[in-house]
C-alpha cells in the first residue's frame, strides 16, 4: 500500500505525459501466435496475476544472479575481480 | 538491421527494440552500482522518448531495477561496502517515514496544492544536494588542512574545548561502517529520508546515499553499497506489487535486467578505483543535472527535460568507464612493478 501511494505520486505531480492508464488488474492479453515462452507469461497473466507476479519476482532474482555469475567470471579472466577494499575518502 | 533486434512484448502486446531496453538497463546499471541508487528517474524518460508503453514503465523498471540490485549489492558485499544492519534500521525507518509523506501528499492532494509544492520541493532537493555536495567537494583540502592544524594543536597540548557530540542513549553501534550514534539521530535521519521519498514520489536511493554520507557519518562506498541493500527491498516489493497489478512486461524486464547486471558489475568494480570524494563529486553532478531536467520540465520546454537527463546518465556513464579503465591500468602495472 505504501509503494502504490508513493508510486501514484508521479502523475500528481508531473501532471504525467497523458496516457491514459488501463485497468490493468483486470486486462487480458492474447495468447494465440505466440511462441512457447510468451504464451506461458501470457497464459499466468491472465489467468492468476499473483502467481504471475511470483514468476517475475523469481525471475528477476534468477537471470540477474546468473548473469551476474557470468560476468564475474569475465572480469576474473581479464584480471579485475574484487575484493575487500580499503575505504579512502 | 535495428530491426532484427525487436522483440514481441506480450504483455503490452507491441513490438519493442531489445537494444534499445538492454542499453537503457545497462547505463542505469553502471549508474546504480557505481552511485547506489535505482536509477528510475534515468528509466521513466529513456523509455518515454523510446515510445515505451508508460502504463508498463514504472512496474517494468522496478522488476529489473530488483533483479540489478541483487547483483549490485552482492558484489559490494564482497568488497566489505554493505552494512547490513544500517540497512535494515534503514528499511524500517525509511517505510514509517514514506507512509507519514505519502499520508501528507493525501492531504495536500484534497486542497489542490500538491503538484507545484512537490514539484518545487523536488526541486529545491536536487539543487540543494547537489551545490552542497559541490561545495564539500571544493572545499575538502580546506577542511583536511584545518583538521590536521587542530589536530597538531591538541599534541601541542593547546587542545580546543571539546565539540559537543549528540550522545542521546542508547547508542547503537555499526562495526561494517566504523560508526557509534545515538538510536535517535539514526531513526530521525531514516524517517526524514522515508518521509521525502512518500513525498516526492521517488525511491529514495539518491536521497539515502547522501543521507548516509553525511547526516549518519558513513564512508562513501559504504553509503554506496548500504543504499543499493535498501533499494534491493524496495525493488523486490514494488517488482511484486506491480505484477500483481499487471503493470510489469516481463519480457523487457529481463531485457533491461540483461543490460542492467552486467552494467552493474562495471559500475561496482569502478568503486573500487575512485576515492570517496570522487563518487561525491559525479553523484553531485548527476543530481544537479536531474534538477536541471526537472526545472526544464517544469518550464515546459518540450523533450529537453529528457535529453538532459539522458545526456546526463550516459555522460556519466562513460565517466565511469574510463576511470574503471584508468584505475584497473594503474593497478595493472603497479603489479608488474612499473
Amino acid at each position: 500500500m505504501i509503494l502504490n501511494l508513493m508510486l501514484l505520486l508521479p502523475s500528481l505531480a508531473w501532471a504525467a505525459a497523458g496516457e491514459k492508464v488501463p485497468d490493468m488488474a483486470t486486462r487480458t492479453v492474447k495468447v494465440e501466435g505466440l511462441s512457447a515462452i510468451n504464451r506461458f507469461f501470457a497464459s499466468w497473466y491472465n489467468t492468476n496475476k499473483w502467481v504471475f507476479a511470483i514468476i517475475v519476482t523469481v525471475l528477476m532474482c534468477l537471470v540477474g544472479v546468473a548473469i551476474a555469475a557470468v560476468t564475474d567470471v569475465l572480469l576474473k579472466n581479464i584480471g579485475m575481480e574484487v575484493s575487500k577494499i580499503e575505504h579512502h575518502e | 538491421m535495428f530491426d532484427l533486434f525487436n522483440i514481441y512484448l506480450p504483455i503490452a502486446e507491441r513490438d519493442f527494440n531489445a537494444l534499445i531496453l538492454v542499453a537503457i538497463g545497462f547505463s542505469v546499471g553502471v549508474l546504480g552500482g557505481f552511485f547506489g541508487v535505482g536509477g528510475a528517474w534515468v528509466v521513466t524518460p529513456a523509455l518515454n522518448i523510446f515510445g515505451f508503453p508508460m502504463a508498463y514503465a514504472i512496474g517494468t523498471d522496478l522488476a529489473h531495477i530488483f533483479g540489478k540490485s541483487i547483483v549490485a549489492t552482492a558484489k559490494h558485499r564482497k568488497m566489505g561496502n554493505v552494512d547490513m544492519k544500517l540497512g535494515i534500521v534503514s528499511i524500517v525507518g525509511s517505510v514509517i517515514g514514506v507512509e507519514i509523506g505519502a499520508q501528507n501528499i493525501m492531504w495536500l492532494t484534497k486542497l489542490g496544492l500538491a503538484g507545484p509544492i512537490v514539484r518545487y520541493t523536488y526541486m529545491a532537493l536536487l539543487f540543494g544536494l547537489g551545490i552542497y555536495m559541490l561545495y564539500d567537494y571544493m572545499t575538502k583540502d580546506k577542511r583536511a588542512a584545518a583538521q590536521a592544524a587542530k589536530m597538531a594543536a591538541a599534541r601541542a597540548g593547546a587542545a580546543p574545548p571539546a565539540r559537543k557530540a549528540w550522545n542521546l542513549p542508547p547508542m547503537m553501534n555499526f562495526p561494517a561502517s566504523g560508526i557509534t550514534i545515538s538510536f535517535w539521530t539514526v531513526t530521525g535521519v531514516f524517517l526524514f529520508t522515508g518521509w521525502l521519498s512518500g513525498f516526492l514520489g521517488v525511491g529514495g536511493g539518491f536521497i539515502r546515499m547522501p543521507a548516509l554520507i553525511y547526516l549518519i557519518g558513513c564512508p562513501t562506498a559504504i553509503a554506496v553499497g548500504t543504499d543499493l541493500f535498501s533499494v534491493l527491498f524496495s525493488g523486490a516489493y514494488g517488482c511484486f506489487t506491480y505484477g500483481v497489478k499487471g503493470a510489469v512486461d516481463i519480457v523487457a524486464a529481463i531485457a533491461m535486467l540483461i543490460g542492467a547486471s552486467i552494467g552493474a558489475q562495471i559500475g561496482v568494480t569502478a568503486v573500487k578505483y575512485v576515492r570517496g570524494y570522487g563518487i561525491r563529486l559525479l553523484f553531485a553532478i548527476m543530481i544537479l543535472m536531474a534538477g536541471l531536467s526537472v526545472l526544464l520540465k517544469q518550464m515546459q520546454v518540450p523533450v529537453f527535460d529528457k535529453v538532459v537527463v539522458m545526456a546526463g546518465a550516459l555522460g556519466m556513464c562513460v565517466v565511469i568507464i574510463i576511470q574503471l579503465y584508468r584505475g584497473f591500468k594503474k593497478e595493472k602495472a603497479e603489479k608488474l612493478g612499473h
